[in-house]
């Protein structure tokens, strides 16, 4: 970008790495620490990036991965339609449209100018999942949307902030759109403020260095980064590796898995995801727009390259993809799109599937590679109106030299369970079970991690139950001669005995004795099982993790 | 504080290499001393400093008044899995909460992942189910299957169980189950150490409760032992006054009480130095003060607010979360030790992996060859090769000067000179970004506050970090190198209890609050009084978690139930702190979650700021050349000796300050005075520069 005559002082140009990661960071602090949503302080979905004015990525923070490099089409979109010389201090940029460069609709991404001398030197950005931005269903993210309007309010790239000045007409349209307009707009004055940070303090920095210095540096740290990781992806062996991995159904047409096929293509220090055989997009909204596809490639290379390379658009530019238009990763509009989570994590898993062929010697066999959302709804006179939601995990997959872990958060995502004594006292439910899943573990010489049984019992009538589910009706393959970890299944056991099987997506009415029963999936084993040690055989058996093997 | 009539007070505290002594009398150091610790019996070390304060400082054993120790060994039993062998009774239903956890994980690219849980404390054959259930209000829904708690119990002993710790749900909000099985267990099983949640930590949300407690259990035999052991050698060394142990919130308790609920203990190790950095910024006249303790591998930051220190509810050991109240302390992987690196690009790295004590840097000349910070430091001409840690350590300029050469410097074309003072550039620029956030995370700007150099490496950093981060004022105690086994005498004697207490605001009765206030006062009380108290009253202070209805994440706000409308305030105070750290404050319904009451005697220092005798420049015994980054380069710097800068003593900088467990670095536009503790007080001329 800038000119300079006089070499870097590659000591400054540390500093200012430090620097600008300390930015991305307080952004974040700030993002986290102001927004006012439970999903943003405990699930910690939101993050914070600096950008350079061409769109490339100068430095990210974020707690979770499904937000790596999501703001980039975002921003991309944004200097499309808004030219950087008609940008001015303090102007506000805002859009959530998937099919803008968004990703779901909770999802809103704010870019702010960073200006010096009346130019643009940098972006400061910020994307937070917000509690509801309206359509169908309170939380937007109705698991039957059959199209994007169902889901909430479609922003485009507008400007909401001229200087200090917002723009009231816009402001008015978005409150009268969402169900907790105060929340809306705190969230939202939230990431101003984190952009307003970073802003600020790139500012601070421009002042010290010299923008066209700063500018140089900037171009150097990138450059860094994709050297790096090239370097990382040149150790890989070169070559061609397919795997194909499968969802259960899109929540709407029950009956019709989903295919996820990629070839990844390695060579040269790049890496090219090809995803043609994927499945056609979907009626439901298992959809996947292209920024959460590239999220999940980028998650995958930073997992098997090195995580401590800093994070920034040059470790995004040996990666390219290829995202088949109308499929279940690069739909058409206006295909729903709001469950993409559990799309996203199906990808990161094919995708690591393909690349344990590529380093087999230090990857794991497949993780559980589903998290199970349940959502509980009513009324009754103890608790008032009632919404709790439980996220459950099942387990790693075994690695070469060590077991799977046990009910464990795994790629994209990195979410919390939600305690029965919370649950309890939130709502008329009771939490009977709450055990590590028996046997659920791939066997191996290195056994899968274990999933989990919980057992929910309901104290009130007409409570509404949300169940999305994966990995029903296939199971974490075990890798080097490892077993398969076992299926998740659920089951409703109503209050007069009758058992009815959770075809893996269900939205349904449990009354006072009814119960319902989930047992996630177990991570898949490494190596042959007759290798395992007798001595860790022994204690699993001892610690409940297997079963006795039947008598011959 | 009275003065010479009173019997001396010592301070202990264990660290991995060093034993560190104090002795002071009234508010006077008579002395300190380290000699190095015995891992494998720490009460030997501790023997040997009380031998050596004996014959150096003329100390008559009996007439010793206060004796409080800082350990670690409950932590090391943690770190080394060397804890009891632990059985866990649960309810039906709910055995293996301890090893699920919340499901998430903190290292988030690792492939192959590591068992975040500790279900090593209680693996799946020591856990047993008990029937019987409370439900969320406290009401019975199945009565305590007793005949179950007694197979439980036999089969774990059998097994050889050390201890067992009982946690059952939602015993915080009626503990009558686990009391009754801790009962039974007691009657079969006498003497046999136990944990139950509702005592340890009766508070909501069961994973959390259930590592807290089963973490008791555990640790408990082990500091049983060693306190017993400590306080038989106490008596043989001759002294009579009552073992006082450091917990993790920063107060002191005698060890009986202390051995109840050992978990207290397990994060108390960083907490002497901060009190000790807290007790140095008010003698100095600045409440309000960021420690920075850099020693070998870390950098430990706390921040002191209004002269206490800032405490959190939940702490981490050996990366488990464990909810125990601590003094809320942020380490950085860096520190002497740590190795500068070149990554792949060719980009210069500091920490965090670390050349420790063995083989230690490279101008240790005891094998190291990667170059430290330490290295750099010496170098730039910042340590003195003959004087370092009081002449018992001569290091190797050349094996410094070599090693960076040749790891850093030529392979990024600079000379020795500028490879050190990058390297000293992006570890400072690392801890800068760090002590940043902690001060802006509790919403304080970092510039008005003074900052505490501690530790063998504080000194060095600290005024290059208050550069960064336009801080004018830092304060070098006397004594930086040993300011934990200081800090012990500087805690007040502290008890602290809470509550669950899950009520809305509004229309909370008054009375209900004042009787559950009575109840934590009362159990407070009966602690205290087992206490030796050091002269003055027992200040109470009480304490309620606050949220909005609907958010899970609370902030402690003070309750004075003495005010005319104490929920009124409550209410208005949670607002105000609620927008300083959260940066807003919607006037919405809240409610409690939590009740605490904090009863404290004791605690030097508070209020107290030293005086300071009249000023008048040092002399300046010899200078040396040292580099500095832009836009100073090479100086001629004075060279102080520590013991020599007697109250008053004033220096410029550029300056060295040498003493045997630190050296200061006192920049060009930096001045300083002694204040009659003997802390050097740093403050910057002008105002810093870009």
């Amino acid at each position: 970008m800038a000119e300079h005559d006089a070499p870097l002082d590659p000591i400054t140009v540390e500093v200012v790495r430090h620097k600008i990661d300390g930015i991305a960071d307080e952004m974040e602090d700030a993002l986290l620490r102001s927004s006012f949503s439970p999903i943003v302080k405990e699930g910690l979905d939101a993050s914070a990036s600096l950008f350079l004015p061409d769109g490339t990525t100068l430095a990210q923070a974020c707690a979770i991965p499904i937000h790596l490099a999501t703001l980039i089409p975002a921003v991309g979109r944004i200097l499309t339609d808004f030219p950087l010389a008609t940008m001015g201090e303090g102007d506000v940029y805002i859009l959530n449209d998937p099919y803008c460069g968004g990703t779901h609709l909770p999802d809103i991404a704010v870019v702010m100018p960073v200006l010096r001398g009346g130019r643009v030197v940098a972006l400061s950005a910020a994307m937070t999942h917000h509690q509801d931005v309206g359509g169908m269903a309170p939380g937007s993210v109705p698991t039957n949307a059959t199209e994007i309007f169902q889901e909430g309010i479609r922003i485009p790239p507008v400007q909401l902030r001229r200087g200090e000045v917002f723009d009231d007409t816009l402001v008015r349209m978005l409150r009268q759109n969402v169900r907790m307009p105060e929340v809306f707009m705190g969230d939202l004055n939230a990431q101003i403020a984190a952009c307003t940070v970073g802003a600020r303090r790139l500012g601070d920095l421009a002042e010290r260095y010299g923008d066209n210095h700063l500018g140089a540096m900037f171009d150097e740290l990138i450059h860094r980064s994709e050297a790096m990781t090239r370097d990382a992806l040149a150790r890989l062996p070169a070559g061609r590796y397919r795997h194909v991995g499968h969802m259960d159904n899109d929540g709407v047409e029950l009956d019709r898995p989903l295919r996820i096929e990629v070839e990844a293509v390695v060579g040269d220090g790049t890496v090219h995801f090809d995803f043609t055989g994927t499945s056609d997009q979907a009626k439901g909204p298992m959809n996947c727009v292209p920024s959460g596809s590239a999220a999940a490639a980028y998650y995958a290379v930073r997992a098997v390259t090195d995580p401590e390379i800093p994070t920034n658009g040059g470790c995004f530019r040996p990666v390219s993809l290829h995202l088949p238009e109308g499929s279940l990763v690069n739909p058409r509009a206006p295909a729903p799109v709001n469950a993409r989570t559990a799309t996203i994590k199906a990808i990161t898993n094919t995708i690591l599937g393909a690349l344990a062929e590529a380093a087999p010697e230090r990857m794991p066999a497949a993780n559980s590679g589903a998290l199970l959302v349940l959502a509980f709804g009513g009324a009754d006179a103890t608790h008032g109106t009632f919404v709790v939601g439980d996220l459950i995990a099942g387990g790693s997959g075994a690695g070469p030299g060590a077991d799977g872990v046990d009910v464990v958060e795994s790629d994209a995502t990195n979410c919390m369970n939600l305690p029965a004594e919370a649950l309890e006292m939130e709502a008329p439910i009771r939490l009977l079970d709450n055990s590590l899943r028996t046997g659920s573990g791939g066997e191996g010489t290195n056994r899968g991690g274990l999933g989990i049984v919980r057992e929910y019992e309901m104290l009130a009538d007409g409570i509404t139950l949300s169940h999305r589910g994966e990995r029903h009706f296939s199971q974490a393959p075990g890798l080097a001669g490892g077993g398969a970890g076992q299926a998740a299944r659920s089951v409703i056991i109503r209050a007069d005995g009758r058992e009815e099987e959770v075809p893996s997506k269900l939205q349904t009415v449990l009354n006072r004795g009814d119960r319902i029963r989930v047992e996630t999936a177990g991570g898949g084993g490494h190596g042959d099982p007759a290798a395992r040690a007798d001595a860790a055989r022994a204690r699993d058996l001892a610690d409940g993790k297997i079963r006795m093997p039947a008598a011959e | 504080m009275s003065g010479e009539e009173t019997g001396p007070w010592l301070a202990v505290d264990v660290g991995g290499t060093f034993t560190d002594l104090v002795c002071r009398r009234g508010s006077k150091t008579v002395g300190v001393l380290k000699v190095p610790s015995t891992r494998a019996n720490p009460s030997e070390g501790v023997a040997e400093a009380i031998r050596r304060a004996v014959a150096a400082w003329n100390v008559r054993p009996e007439s010793v008044q206060r004796f409080v120790h800082g350990t670690t060994v409950a932590t090391n039993a943690v770190l080394e899995r060397r804890g009891a062998r632990l059985g866990l009774l649960t309810t039906t239903g709910f055995k293996d909460v301890l090893e699920i956890g919340r499901q998430k994980r903190t290292r988030m690219y690792d492939l192959v992942l590591d068992q975040e849980t500790p279900g090593f404390l209680a693996p799946g054959a020591r856990r047993r189910e008990i029937g019987g259930r409370i439900a969320a209000d406290g009401a019975e829904i199945e009565p305590l299957d007793e005949a179950a708690v007694e197979a439980a119990a036999d089969a774990l002993v059998a097994d050889g169980v050390e201890a067992i710790a009982i946690v059952f749900l939602f015993s915080f909000a009626n503990p009558a189950h686990e009391r009754r099985a801790g009962e039974i267990v007691r009657a079969r099983h006498p003497g046999l150490p136990l944990s139950l949640s509702s005592e340890v930590d009766p508070a909501y949300r069961e994973y959390e409760r259930t590592a807290v407690t089963a973490f008791d259990g555990y640790v408990k035999p082990v500091l049983d032992r060693y306190l017993h052991d400590m306080g038989e050698s106490l008596a043989e060394a001759g002294i009579a006054a009552p073992l006082q142990v450091m917990m993790s919130r920063g107060g002191v308790a005698s060890a009986a009480v202390a051995r109840e609920r050992p978990v207290r203990l397990l994060l108390s190790g960083p907490a002497a130095g901060v009190v000790g950095g807290m007790r140095a910024g008010t003698a100095a006249g600045t409440p309000d003060v960021i420690t920075v303790d850099i020693g070998g591998t870390s950098c430990d930051i706390a921040l002191v607010e209004a002269g206490r220190p800032v405490v959190r509810t939940e702490g981490v050991i050996a990366g488990y979360p464990i909810r125990v109240p601590m003094i809320d302390v942020n380490a950085i992987g860096a520190g002497g030790g740590s190795i500068a690196w070149l990554d792949a690009a060719g980009g210069l790295h500091v920490g965090p992996r670390s050349a420790g004590a063995e083989p230690g840097p490279a101008c240790y000349g005891r094998g190291g060859a990667e170059a430290t910070v330490t290295d750099a430091s010496l170098v730039l001409g910042y340590l003195n090769p003959e004087t370092f840690a009081g002449g018992t350590l001569p290091l190797d300029a050349d094996r410094a000067r070599t090693v960076l050469t040749e790891t850093i410097a030529e392979p990024m074309g600079l000379t020795a000179e500028e490879a050190a003072l990058g390297i000293h550039r992006v570890l400072n620029a690392a801890m800068a970004e760090g002590i940043r956030l902690v001060s802006i995370r509790r919403g304080h700007d970092p510039r008005r506050f003074a900052l505490v150099g501690l530790g063998g490496g504080g000194p060095v950093h600290a005024c290059a970090l208050a550069e960064d981060l336009a801080i004018t004022k830092v304060i070098v105690p006397r004594h930086p190198g040993v300011l934990s086994a200081d800090g012990l005498l500087a805690a007040p004697v502290e008890q602290e209890l809470s509550t669950a207490f899950a009520r809305p605001l509004e229309g909370l009765d008054m009375a209900a609050l004042t009787a559950a206030y009575g109840d934590l006062d009362a159990r407070c009380g009966a602690l205290m009084a087992r206490e030796a108290l050091p002269d003055g009253g027992i200040e109470v202070r009480h304490f309620a978690d606050v949220c909005y209805i609907g958010q899970g994440y609370h902030l402690e706000v003070a309750v004075d139930l003495a005010a005319a409308d104490p929920l009124g305030d409550l209410y208005r105070d949670f607002l105000v702190l609620h927008d300083r750290i959260h940066g807003y404050a919607a006037e919405a319904p809240a409610r409690i979650v939590n009740l605490r009451a904090v009863h404290g005697a004791g605690g030097a220092g508070r209020g107290e700021v030293a005086a300071r005798s009249p000023g008048r420049r040092a002399s300046i015994p010899e200078t040396r050349e040292i580099l500095l980054p832009a836009p100073w380069g090479r100086v001629r710097a004075s060279v102080h000796s520590r013991d020599a800068l007697t109250p008053g003593a004033m220096i410029s900088g550029a300056a060295i300050v040498e003493q045997a467990d630190t050296t200061t670095l006192v920049p060009p536009d930096w001045h300083g005075i002694v204040d009659d503790d003997g802390n050097l007080i740093l403050e910057r001329k002008a105002a810093p520069h870009g």
